[in-house]
């Protein structure tokens, strides 16, 4: 009985290896199916912004506010200016934030109800908004203060990389917008897609690397600067937020 | 500055949970120590005095943090019923969480008190009577509750690398010491505010050594070791913010010298609600302590005590749960 067993087992396992070479080499030939191969794999949607490309135009912030009428006074997507230098040496640049969709987010484990989660099938995190409570625990985890109290519902809400439109196959409304094409958004897990190739040949940056939460935005030639170099000799900082915490967090 | 995303509610929940959970435990305590002979019942009656006053800061903070909450606010704002009970959601679930397992267990921990309270209310109630049993019980779970929960709301705070003047492990401990030493403080309030006996401890009563003041003088030492603990968890808690570089190092500068808290925490909480108390109790302890002499502390200077000893609690919460909002990350 035993050595039946054995031998069933033996039997397939070769026919699996059998199937495998062959959808292998199916896929080797057969280029439309090696793309649906690829797309079995789960989704990674990331964010490559080059904000060498930026001009602070807000066009990004007010799409935004359009696309989910986010109420006055809150946003889930905005543009800081960093200025720095002292004349005639001196920078001004721009840098767009949203919400990093990060891989490890501190904002989903401290969420007491589950509300907040990260989507398995595409990576991107949610706030589901029927069980948020309003704690703000989340807010306070969160490095990055991208997370806000919605005045309509009483409930967290930040940036979801559009899921509505992402979903459809679109892409995110800030990304739709962008006229010096700064923010690319697509699939990290696809080597083909533009943000694959970007992040996988360009110095990208992410912010706030030192809280380990693996953040999913990356940023070509971002200005890291903050009032923190303020204390380098002769150095002159200021970071303009247009929220109404003036200060970045 | 930065607005707070946790005001005033918070602040004052985590130091009447604090209270409540260092009554419980400290009245649980001695109780469960109870002493032989004429021990027995004055332990008892401090037991009782913690007993009663435990469920009262505990319901009347938790439900301070209602407020607190984005869906109670829109619930106000709009008159929608749904979101006013939003928080019903806590307790349909439970994960990893600090706030989830300390909803959990402050929940457990309220009706505790109140049942535990409830043993203490009958009208003969005494050391050996009906409900000894049921008494007993609810001490012995009540000892690891209170503690679950005044540490739980240190957790709370530290679980956030993003917070860096909160994420450090020695604040649970100062939290946990913080509310059974402002537990102490609240059982000696009320006893000095409602015990009609020994309003001046008499001659026979101190020479029978088995006056209540004798019972006190357990609490009132106990507040002298627990304050000395809590100057040395707050010394940890400075020194390794102070010694490192970075985050926590930049966040700690807010109540040093020069920085936006520094008055009230090295003023308020450090030698108003820390060094003037315990100085005074060991001004009434250190006699009783090494010369057996009978413990006497005259009730106005108990009370005054027992109240810079809770605003120094009130305090410490207040600078804490400001200074973690104020002060955040370095660098972008």
């Amino acid at each position: 009985m035993k050595s039946t067993m054995t031998i069933i087992s033996r039997r397939e396992l070769v026919g699996k290896i059998g199937m495998g070479a062959t959808l292998a080499a199916a896929a080797t030939a057969v280029p439309g199916q090696a793309k649906a191969a690829i797309a079995q794999r789960p989704v990674h949607y990331a964010m490559v912004i080059d904000a060498r490309k930026c001009t602070g135009c807000h066009a990004c912030s007010v799409a935004c506010k359009t696309e989910f009428e986010v109420p006055l006074g809150v946003h889930r997507s905005w543009v800081e200016y960093v200025e720095k230098g002292t004349y005639p040496n001196v920078s001004r640049s721009f840098l767009p934030r949203l919400c990093n969709q990060c891989s490890e987010p501190q904002c989903v484990s401290v969420c007491p109800t589950g509300a907040t989660y990260k989507r398995k099938e595409d990576g991107i995190v949610v706030v589901d908004s029927d069980i948020c409570i309003g704690c703000k625990y989340c807010m306070l985890a969160c490095p990055y203060d991208v997370r806000f109290i919605n005045p309509t519902t009483g409930t967290a809400d930040k940036c979801d990389f559009c899921l509505h439109r992402v979903s459809k196959g679109l892409q995110p409304s800030c990304v739709n917008t962008c006229q010096g094409r700064a923010r690319i958004f697509g699939d990290l897990n696809d080597p083909n897609s533009e943000v694959a190739k970007l992040v996988a040949t360009e110095p990208v940056t992410v912010l706030r690397q030192e809280m380990g939460t693996k953040p999913n935005v990356f940023y070509i030639g971002a200005d890291h600067a903050d009032e923190n170099d303020l204390r380098v000799p002769g150095q002159y900082v200021r970071v303009d937020t247009h929220r109404p915490a003036l200060e970045r967090r | 500055m930065q607005e707070l995303n946790w005001g005033l509610p918070v602040i004052g929940y985590l130091f009447l949970a604090g209270v409540g959970a260092g009554a419980y435990t400290v009245s649980a305590s001695v109780l469960l120590r109870g002493g032989g002979g004429g021990f027995a019942h004055d332990h008892f009656n401090i037991a009782r005095y913690g007993a009663l006053l435990a469920p009262i800061p505990l319901i009347a903070g938790t439900g301070m943090i209602i407020f607190e909450l984005g869906t109670f606010q829109a619930s106000l704002a709009q008159g929608d019923v749904g979101l006013f009970f939003r928080w019903i959601n806590l307790f349909l679930t439970i994960n990893m969480s600090p706030m989830s397992l300390g909803s959990w267990v402050l929940a457990v921990c309220i009706i505790a008190s109140v049942v535990y309270a409830y043993t203490f209310l009958t009208k003969d109630s005494a050391v050996g009577d009906d409900m000894t049993k049921l008494r007993r019980g609810l001490a012995w779970v009540g000892v690891p509750l209170g503690i679950s929960v005044a540490v739980y709301t240190g957790i709370l705070l530290g679980a956030m690398p993003a917070r860096p003047f909160w994420n450090s492990p020695i604040l649970a401990l100062l939290f946990l010491i913080s509310a059974l030493s402002t537990g102490v403080a609240g059982i000696l309030l009320l006893r000095a505010l409602f015990d009609k006996h020994d309003k001046v401890p008499d001659a026979q009563a101190l020479d029978s050594g088995q006056s209540t003041s004798r019972a006190t003088y357990l609490l009132a030492s106990s507040d002298v070791l627990l304050i000395g603990l809590e100057i040395l968890a707050i010394f940890l808690f400075f020194m390794f913010a102070k010694l490192t570089i970075g985050n926590v190092s930049e966040a700690i500068a807010v109540i040093l010298p020069g920085g936006a808290l520094s008055t009230m925490f090295w003023g308020g909480v450090v030698v108003l609600g820390l060094l003037i108390p315990v100085l005074v109790e060991l001004r009434y302890v250190i006699p009783t302590l090494l010369h057996h002499q009978p413990y006497v502390m005259p009730r106005g200077i108990e009370m005054a005590v027992c109240t810079i000893i809770l605003l120094g609690g009130f305090m410490l919460r207040y600078v804490v749960v400001v200074a973690g909002q104020v002060t955040g990350p370095m660098g972008i």
